[in-house]
């Protein structure tokens, strides 16, 4: 096990690396020049090479990468703002906040939209899975598939959208989307800021989880060893949990763990849609406003979110099947 | 329809252990109902060891998989009187029969490696039964697994008591099947081809272990398989099942050396003798088997039957033919066929001769 | 670049014509009728004159009806860029700026938006002499910052100098221009951090003045130092980098709460003495900003009106197209919003380097289907046809229509046609761009702009560029395009901040805005002489005729519209009027009501 976190590790931060590399030359490819924002209605090559190095992008762009990773592993100081300690993502271009605390700061929302809804689509979706697969072939199942079915075809936009207007702001049963002081602060507004936003998009997500559940639950209730358990006079409760389900766990585990690390990284769109400032808004901002900082640090964020979230689905993977082994 | 014919796998017939009377087990499909054991009886006493013989799909496994309730309740109807001890299992709760299952029944299926959770340790698996039906804790739970394994022959049993099926050998996971199956010293014990996936130095070992057990508790086998080579080992008595039914019953050495029923024949036919000469051509029965849903008239086997057209006016095609005694053979040796004994001596003659010893 | 880059990406769900124009400052001028007449908000256009010492002299006209207290919440989707004022520029950092910024002068905007440049800071719009060549303001007593102590003379000049620092690169270049007679202004002054102060700005702490000596002689000093980019920051407060996060108040309010992106929290300050402020009132005890949802949520949640939302306005970001309909035909709806047209001028720039005949530039603007157009944005409630250069509310704007885009909207295409015959161009291939993912509604337009470029025997080309490349791509002076989407608004209402920046070949630059790339020696010297021009008449009179020379010798762009704005505010807003110089409401005239 321990061999396998340092091993898996390493290669994270190798892929880190390599894609911060890789975001630092496609932001230079593109056919844009992030000093033209801070550059003034009325741009002279003089002002324009003031902002360049200003903003430190008149170096050479190895050097400029170079400083970048120096600052992320040293830190780095900046003139006119200050020393930025290690780890430093640098400050952002447009508002010259330090792209660490935007970050940072940023983050909790993610983290709670992300697994306040996970908790809503795993509790809904696994129980709705496993109902019809144990009900197979009857009402309960034929409901909830089809039901499923017309989940997985919404859309958050508009979902969400339509969600606010009349759930909102013409009948008011639930609460308006807003960003709180977060959890620690107010538990009351962070739940109630939040409710809606895991509740439209656990609807999506359920569909698939209620999908995925029943059939594979379908699959490992008719395996071999399930049929053994129940002949060695096990209940049907203990043959279901201990046995098809723990069979079933893998793939659900497999596709959750990807789920939510493409939520941690930014659920761009549910952000958008909810006016909630998380990091898929920041990632929005990045990339509208050239931020070459910001855009690092979010790009980081969610690659990070993306390994972390696979080396935990293989140590998880590992735990539910000993057949496979952590190396 | 009625095959009352009622044919003790005994000598003296009366308390059987296990009593089976016109079983009935119906599939409901999309396509229709499937019969896939239609009108079974059997009796088989403790100690004794039933071979249940058949090509897939005659229904051999569905009769056991009913006799311990493990059928899909949703979608099959049971008809008929399954007897264990003098008690009724097809009308028993599921309470009831979990009670029982694993317990004073047990069954072994065919892939050890399909059939054992491969995310639970053998001794968990092995415990858990014992556990369950005995109310062990799982220090005594532990403790007897290491003892049926080492009993069912695994070496290093207190160590190998902790690993996965997966970390184990096709034979060893087999043992530890046995091992589970055997945990709380069943009376009736069901093995579904539990050999056939293995080599055949191994499958003598399973089945020496087997009757090494048998002797030891008493136990009452059925012993599922479509190869007459390992039944002619093992069995005491052998039932030979076609279509859901019952062709041809009685003692091995009877069904094995004169054979009444032209499928066991074919069965024989198509089988290699280890002791016979080598050079006997194998003759496969041509045919396929039965569709249960839409199952022939009269004789099932009637569409594959070399002597179909020996018995005069059709009658294979149109009368189902009752299981009974044939002249010249003893009480309990009964089959369903409509050749007359005298026929059968005159067609039947030289596989006798060839075959089995 | 004219329009914010945020603009675009702000605009997705916002449509044609809510994309947010930047100015610093710019209004109405004009008393002119609009040309096309629209349907929806006024058509009239507001005059803007210079006041007087006693128009400069405070406290500003109450708001009929207002109550003091309460809370403003204002809902925008985006935080402001920048909130120190010498890094500002772009509008919708003024609406906020106009709170805790104050210049040496501003518009004081009578209801109905008519507007009169009057003394913030100072006392009146300043003494011009010397040909226009020296400029002596002087200071209102009681002055203070927001921590009590004295705003003075240095505390201006502080905030004139800072625009030569390196870091505020942000803002306006005029009078930084203007001070050293050079583009390269910070070669020659390089901010007051190295203690050395800027020769031409003299300052007399006891009588309260501050005078300009300017290089080059101009009549309009006092109407570029209204910018916030020439807003006075205290000497003693200046944090340099780190004072654009926390500015020191000269206004009525001042920055309580920052959380950058998400919200803004400004309070009374109580140092604000309203006795020297004839611009602004100061009713709600505070105003709160919201940023994050976009302009249909934001309307979404003006129309449902509950809660804290009664007491909303939408920041900078209005009705988008999807709501407008909704909008101006529910009355009760309609009572609630405010609109008037941005300030700027929406066009098409020609590329003259390689669109070189002018017949053909004359049939572009013959053919082009300015109705169909407009139709796309949403009909007239989305603008008015424009026809001139200058917009409408630009001091002494004469209106003409060269090429009968008022008779024909729809476009002329068999002039169109005629014309390219005759100059031997038909089928002449025509590259047109515009920024895609702004906003559906180029997506759309670009098809009735293809067909009509057919109809008139052009071979139109549709090269998209993305949008957050779009201006680097098209200020490239070796560009590939024929006809460029583009906009521009004046930074303060006269024609030199409109036509200067777009057809003085001189500029000509990679990232300089004269897109067209027009340069041509007697447009170039009439800037340089109309720019001279001390007399407002005069001036005003060179500059009209300029605008109509351009147009019909030159051709190098196509008038499209001067785009309206729609925002709402909640049931219990009170004194919500349209700003005409920053397009969006004024924020000190709103009050809170019970």
């Amino acid at each position: 096990m321990f061999r396998f976190i340092a091993r898996r590790t390493l290669s994270a931060l190798l892929i880190l690396l390599v894609i911060s590399a890789i975001t630092f030359v496609l932001f230079y490819v593109a056919p844009r020049d992030p000093a033209r924002a801070a550059c003034g209605k009325v741009c002279t090559p003089q002002t324009l090479a003031l902002v360049r190095h200003n903003l430190g992008i008149d170096d050479p762009l190895p050097v400029q990468y170079w400083h970048w990773l120096v600052g992320v592993f040293a830190g780095r100081d900046y003139q006119g703002l200050g020393h930025c300690s290690a780890p430093c993502l640098g400050y952002s271009f447009t508002n010259h906040e330090p792209v660490l605390g935007l970050i940072t700061d940023r983050f909790p929302t993610t983290l709670s939209l992300s697994l306040g809804s996970t908790v809503v689509f795993v509790a809904f979706g696994v129980g709705t899975g496993m109902l019809a697969a144990v009900k197979q072939g009857r009402a309960l199942d034929k409901i909830a598939s089809s039901a499923s079915l017309v989940g997985s075809s919404l859309q958050i936009y508009i979902v969400g959208v339509v969600a606010m207007y009349y759930l909102s702001d013409e009948w008011h049963i639930l609460p308006r989307p807003q960003d709180s002081a977060g959890f620690t602060q107010d538990p009351a507004a962070w739940f109630k800021g939040l409710l809606l936003p895991w509740l439209v998009l656990a609807l999506i997500f359920t569909a698939n989880y209620t999908r995925m559940t029943r059939s594979q639950l379908v699959e490992t209730l008719n395996e071999d060893y399930v049929r053994t358990a129940r002949a060695k006079g096990l209940t049907r409760r203990t043959v279901f949990f201990r046995f098809a389900w723990r069979g079933a766990m893998g793939p659900i585990v497999t596709i959750l763990g990807l789920d939510l690390g493409y939520l941690l990284g930014g659920a761009i769109i549910t952000e958008e849609t909810f006016g909630l400032h998380g990091i898929g808004a920041l990632s929005i901002k990045a990339v509208r406003d050239n931020d070459l900082p910001l855009l690092l640090g979010v790009v980081l964020v969610a690659a990070a979110a993306i390994v972390v979230a696979n080396i935990v689905v293989d140590a998880v993977y590992a735990l539910i099947d000993p057949r496979i082994r952590l190396a | 329809m009625s095959t009352h014919t009622q044919v003790s796998t005994h000598t003296q017939a009366g308390a059987a252990f296990l009593s089976v009377r016109d079983l009935k087990v119906h599939f409901s499909t999309e396509d229709g109902v499937v019969r896939a054991v239609d009108g079974l009886s059997f009796e088989l006493e403790r100690g004794r060891t039933l071979g249940i013989v058949g090509e897939s799909g005659s229904g051999k496994s569905v009769t056991n998989l009913a006799i311990l309730g493990l059928h899909d309740r949703g979608r099959t109807a049971l008809d008929g009187e399954v007897l264990l001890d003098g008690k009724e299992l097809l009308t028993a709760t599921e309470r009831e029969l979990e009670r029982l299952r694993g317990n004073k029944m047990s069954m072994i299926f065919q892939d050890a490696l399909a059939s054992l959770s491969p995310y639970h340790t053998v001794g968990a698996q092995i415990g858990e039964t014992y556990r369950k039906h005995t109310g062990a804790s799982r220090r005594e739970a532990r403790a007897r697994a290491v003892e049926m394994l080492r009993r069912v022959g695994i070496p290093q049993p207190d160590v190998r008591v902790d690993d996965y099926p997966h970390q184990f050998s096709g034979g060893m996971r087999q043992r530890a099947m046995i091992a589970m199956a055997l945990v709380c010293d069943p009376e009736l014990l069901i093995a579904d081809e539990p050999t056939t996936a293995l080599d055949v130095t191994v499958q003598a070992q399973i089945m020496d272990l087997l009757r090494d057990l048998q002797q030891e508790f008493g136990t009452a086998i059925i012993f599922i398989t479509h190869d007459l080579g390992v039944i002619s080992r093992i069995a005491d008595d052998v039932l030979v099942m076609y279509g859901g039914r019952c062709v041809e019953k009685g003692g091995r050495a009877e069904v094995l050396r004169a054979p009444l029923h032209p499928y066991t024949l074919g069965l024989l036919g198509s089988m290699p003798s280890l002791d016979g000469p080598v050079d006997v051509p194998l003759s496969p029965i041509p045919g396929t088997p039965p569709s249960l849903l839409t199952p022939p008239q009269g004789c099932r086997f009637h569409p594959r039957c070399a002597f179909a057209e020996k018995v005069g006016g059709g009658l294979c095609g149109s009368n189902r033919p009752l299981l009974e005694p044939s002249e010249g053979h003893s009480e309990r040796h009964a089959a369903a066929c409509h050749l007359t004994p005298e026929q059968r001596r005159e067609y039947f003659a030289d596989y006798a001769a060839a075959r089995v010893n | 670049m004219s329009l914010s880059r945020r603009n675009f990406v702000i605009a997705t769900s916002v449509a044609a014509g809510g994309s947010m124009v930047l100015s610093a400052c710019s209004s109405g001028g004009g008393g002119d009728t609009a040309g096309s007449g629209s349907s929806a908000g006024t058509t009239k256009y507001s005059a803007v004159t210079i006041g007087t010492k006693d128009d400069s002299t405070g406290p500003a006209p109450e708001v009929a009806g207002a109550k003091k207290g309460g809370t403003i919440h204002a809902i925008g989707p985006d935080d402001f860029s920048h909130l120190d004022p010498q890094r500002i520029y772009y509008s919708w950092n003024s609406t906020v700026a106009n709170l805790y910024v104050r210049c040496l002068t501003g518009y004081k905007i009578a209801p109905g938006g008519s507007m009169k440049l009057v003394g913030d800071l100072a006392t009146d719009t300043g003494t011009m002499s010397d040909g226009g060549k020296t400029w002596t303001f002087t200071l209102k007593d009681g002055l203070k910052w927001e921590d009590g102590s004295e705003l003075t003379v240095d505390d201006v000049r502080h905030g004139i100098e800072r625009g030569f620092a390196s870091f505020t690169t942000e803002g306006a270049t005029y009078v930084q221009t203007w001070l050293t007679g050079s583009t390269d202004f910070r070669s020659v002054y390089k901010g007051p951090y190295g203690g050395k102060h800027l020769d031409s700005i003299v300052t007399d702490t006891a009588k309260k003045t501050i005078t300009f000596h300017l290089k080059t002689p101009r009549g309009d000093l006092n109407w570029a130092l209204a910018m916030h980019s020439y807003g006075a920051v205290p000497v003693k407060h200046d944090t340099k980098e780190k004072y654009d996060k926390d500015p020191v108040s000269a206004g009525p309010y001042r920055i309580k709460q920052h959380s950058v992106d998400k919200s803004m929290t400004l309070v009374r300050n109580t140092h604000w003495d309203p006795k020297t402020d004839a611009i602004r009132t100061a009713y709600p005890d505070s105003f709160t900003f919201e940023f994050g949802p976009e302009g249909l949520q934001a309307t979404d949640r003006l129309i449902a009106d509950s809660g804290t939302d009664q007491y909303a306005v939408m920041a900078y970001s209005g009705v988008p197209a999807e709501r407008i309909q909704k909008v101006i035909s529910t009355p009760d709806l309609k009572s609630r919003t405010a609109n008037g047209l941005l300030t700027g001028l929406y066009y098409y720039a020609i590329n003259c380097k390689r669109v070189t005949d002018l017949r053909v530039r004359q049939a572009l603007n013959y053919a082009w289907p300015l109705e169909q157009i407009r139709k796309i944005y949403g009909g007239p409630s989305a603008g008015d046809y424009a026809t001139t250069i200058l917009s409408p509310d630009i001091a002494g704007r004469v209106k003409y229509d060269a090429y009968g885009k008022l008779t024909k909207p729809q476009g002329d295409t068999a002039k169109a046609k005629a014309l390219l015959k005759e100059a031997g161009k038909l089928g002449q291939k025509i590259v047109y761009t515009y920024p895609q993912g702004a906003s559906d509604a180029y997506d759309k337009t670009k098809v009735v702009i293809a067909n009509a470029l057919k109809e008139a025997g052009f071979d139109p080309v549709v090269k998209p560029v993305e949008s957050t490349s779009y201006y680097d791509q098209i200020q490239q002076i070796d560009n590939q395009f024929d006809v460029m989407w583009f906009g521009w608004s004046p930074d303060w209402p006269a024609a030199y901040t409109l036509i200067q920046p777009l057809f003085d070949g001189t500029t000509i630059a990679n990232g300089a805005n004269n897109v067209s790339q027009l340069n041509v020696k007697w447009v170039n010297s009439a800037i340089k002489k109309d720019a001279a021009i001390t007399d407002t008449v005069k001036s005003e009179a060179a500059w009209a005729a300029l605008d109509k020379e351009i147009m019909q010798k030159e051709a190098p762009i196509i008038p499209e519209t001067y785009q309206r704005r729609f925002y709402l505010y909640g049931t219990k807003v009170g004194g919500a009027e349209f700003d005409p110089l920053f397009s969006a409401f004024i924020l000190y005239k709103l009050y809170a009501k019970s």
